[in-house]
């Protein structure tokens, strides 16, 4: 207990402390080229990140259903979707041929190492997050049929915040 | 060091106050357990009733460096069927410091990498299967151009709140040739990786002391196809079993993985073949096959679909990569493929219309057929043969949106897997039990973000056979969104034609707020193998209450 006792005190200073940056990690494009966290919001414009993997019914679920309507979100906000895929080399090569087979149009980012995720703290996927200009606005973890809807009225509203 | 990078971590965030371009980040995971006696399944509780495992970790970043912190505490103990080498501990799992620039990324302290598909080397983190063998020592990766990168490793594996008695040591290269040599018709990558363990082996000299592994790996991309080979050699070793030499011989291990895929708009293929043959790998050459995956370099996952669904996960497969030489059983490894398909109907088309999408996914894993010689100690594999069926899955999965309200998935899977490996016991001449599955699935979404999710599943078994298992089950899950913060659920997996008629009954709920979501549930935990990432831990049926809280920041 001796030793619990400073390391909550850490816990809550530090959360107090803590801003909302994104953590600045290498991942790698569907073909294979390097591309960094921090490069994927820039300009005042909203991005989701979604982390998911090919084993995550629930994380498919969500993609799945942003899919049917994400023309009209793209037309409206102009916001790109990131889904990150978490899978490990068990998985990884189930990425492409899934994502084809959806006809997702997101751009799909590999974490094969977990780097983004630990850095992240995420436990669990689905986690969704909305990043305007590097700074995590909005997070979100699990998916619930229907909170697509609710996640686009988030958009909506950093979109018009500049 | 460990003193060295926590002062560090306090100078930064001394910094941190004059200079305002760091940032703090991290999580706290914390799962507890109160057990309870349950007469029906004949669960004795333990004499730690409350069990927990919590995890806090802290990250300051500033400028090109990084530094980061994890506590860990397992009190009273760590929850049932992690391992006992957790239990009433609490410190400092890891620590680590780290500078990047350009070119340059070096890590001090613990770090996770891995080389390749990570069957040469993987560390990781897996709070769920309890698996941490993070590397502790030191790491340089040097990325002289963004065609070329070089990543050497050199420390102990972690174990509990120590470290392996061997040393690990790994270098690893990557080369885009595409880019090197202009080529633009396809998309080459090459990889070249060594990793090397020194054990001590005392003044014994009939084992070996240093034990090295080199692979190779060459990838590609082509238009709609890609693919990738690699190969991956060991230097002969002792084969240890349950902690002692099973022979005075020593053997070497090879392992060989092919991917071919194919993908377009709508219709997406993946095959793999793996064969592996004598292919463990620990950092403590003793340590071989034990139940925790503990001290384990590399990553040799399951490649079959990791299904999500009550009954589909009663019969699961785990890899099968070890040499075992003894009077009651031999095997050298394990031979198979997976071949998974993905498809879309054209919107426009019938199926289309209501959304039609399918997935289907045929795995078959084997033992390499050998002849043991056990005058000589020596055996002769077959590259593929005909060795004793493991595992044989067969599944598919048909997805619907019928309305923006409703949407269903319906699944049928064919499995067959050997007794051995579901229940233990040696494999390969026990028979196996086959099973077949069905799943259906619906939602039914309401305004508000409201929602209701129904399952009701069936397992029947295969009554022909000499092994039934527990025969038939059936299962039904009831969850019910409030909205996208709150969900309560209910479910129950019913054996209804084994002993007892035992209900594994379960209910629960979770809420979820910005960065912090708190779940809970009371039930029956039927006994198994419990899976993540096809790497699996064995768990002990028992009923309680379990309690979850994530908080990142």
């Amino acid at each position: 207990m001796k030793k619990i006792l400073p390391l909550l005190l850490a816990f809550v200073t530090f959360s107090v402390l803590a801003q909302n940056d994104l953590p600045k990690v290498d991942m790698t494009t569907l073909d294979g080229a390097p591309i960094n966290s921090n490069d994927l919001s820039t300009d005042d414009n909203v991005i989701v990140i979604s982390l998911w993997a090919t084993w995550c019914v629930p994380c498919i679920k969500e993609l799945d259903a942003i899919s049917e309507i994400y023309p009209d979100w793209q037309a409206e906000t102009n916001v790109k979707l990131y889904a990150v895929s978490i899978d490990d080399s068990r998985g990884v090569n189930r990425v492409k041929p899934l994502v084809n087979g959806k006809g997702w149009d997101y751009t799909i980012l590999l974490d094969t190492n977990n780097d983004f995720k630990r850095a992240l703290g995420a436990a669990t996927v689905p986690l969704t997050l909305l990043v305007k200009n590097n700074q995590i606005v909005h997070r979100h973890s699990g998916y619930s049929p229907g909170a697509e809807l609710e996640l686009y009225e988030k958009i909506k509203q950093f979109s018009a915040a500049n | 060091m460990k003193n060295l990078i926590l002062g560090a971590c306090l100078c930064m965030g001394t910094l941190a106050f004059s200079q305002d371009n760091g940032y703090f980040f991290g999580g706290l995971e914390s799962n507890s357990q109160w057990l309870m006696p349950d007469e029906k399944i004949g669960f004795d509780t333990p004499e730690d009733r409350f069990r927990a495992n919590n995890y806090l970790q802290l990250n300051y970043s500033l400028g090109k460096f990084t530094a980061g912190v994890q506590y860990e505490s397992y009190l009273p103990a760590a929850l049932l069927g992690y391992s006992p080498t957790w239990d009433g501990e609490n410190g400092i799992g890891t620590y680590y410091l780290n500078f990047k620039n350009e070119s340059l990324d070096i890590t001090g302290g613990y770090f996770y990498e891995q080389f390749g598909s990570g069957l040469i080397l993987r560390t990781w983190e897996d709070r769920q299967l309890g698996i941490n063998n993070a590397l502790k020592g030191l790491r340089v990766k040097f990325t002289p151009t963004e065609n070329l990168g070089l990543t050497g490793v050199y420390g102990q594996i972690r174990n509990g709140f120590d470290v392996s008695e061997g040393v690990m040591q790994g270098l690893d290269a990557n080369a885009n040739l595409s880019g090197l040599l202009d080529i633009e018709i396809v998309e080459l990558k090459l990889g070249a990786s060594y990793v090397g363990r020194y054990q001590s082996n005392g003044a014994n000299d009939s084992i070996p002391a240093n034990i090295n592994s080199f692979g190779g790996r060459l990838d590609f991309v082509a238009n709609n196809f890609y693919g990738g080979i690699e190969a991956i050699t060991k230097d002969p070793d002792v084969i240890v079993n349950e902690g002692e030499v099973e022979s005075a011989q020593h053997f070497d291990g090879t392992a060989l993985q092919v991917n071919l895929g194919y993908a377009q708009k709508g219709l997406g293929i993946n095959s793999t073949f793996r064969r592996l043959e004598n292919f463990s790998f620990y950092a403590d050459r003793y340590a071989e096959g034990n139940l925790y995956n503990e001290q384990i370099v590399n990553y040799v996952p399951a490649l079959t679909k990791q299904h999500d669904y009550l009954l589909s996960n009663i019969y699961v497969y785990n890899a099968q990569p070890r040499l075992l030489f003894s009077d009651t059983e031999q095997r050298a490894g394990e031979v198979g493929a997976q071949v998974d398909v993905y498809y879309s109907f054209d919107r426009e088309s019938t199926l289309g219309k209501v959304g039609t999408k399918l997935a289907g996914n045929f795995s078959y894993w084997a033992g390499l057929e050998s002849t043991f010689n056990f005058e000589e100690q020596t055996y002769d594999p077959k590259f593929i043969g005909k060795g004793p069926r493991y595992f044989r899955d067969l599944n598919i999965e048909v997805k619907n949106r019928w309305s923006s309200k409703w949407s269903t998935i319906a699944t049928f899977q064919d499995v067959i897997i050997d007794k051995g490996v579901t229940e233990g016991g040696p494999l390969g001449i026990q028979g196996d039990i086959r099973a077949q599955i069905a799943v259906i699935e619906g939602t039914r979404k309401f305004e508000g973000g409201k929602a209701l999710r129904m399952e009701l599943q069936h397992l029947w078994v295969d009554k022909s056979r000499k092994n039934v298992d527990r025969k038939n089950w059936m299962a039904g899950v009831l969850e019910y969104n409030f909205n996208s913060a709150f969900t309560l659920y209910a479910a129950d997996a019913w054996n209804y034609e084994g002993e007892g008629e035992i209900h594994y009954y379960s209910f629960g709920g979770s809420y979820t707020k910005g960065p912090a979501r708190f779940a809970v549930n009371y039930g029956r935990q039927r006994g198994g193998l419990i899976c993540v990432g096809g790497v699996c831990r064995f768990v002990p049926e028992n009923t309680g209450v379990t309690a979850n809280l994530v908080v990142t920041f």
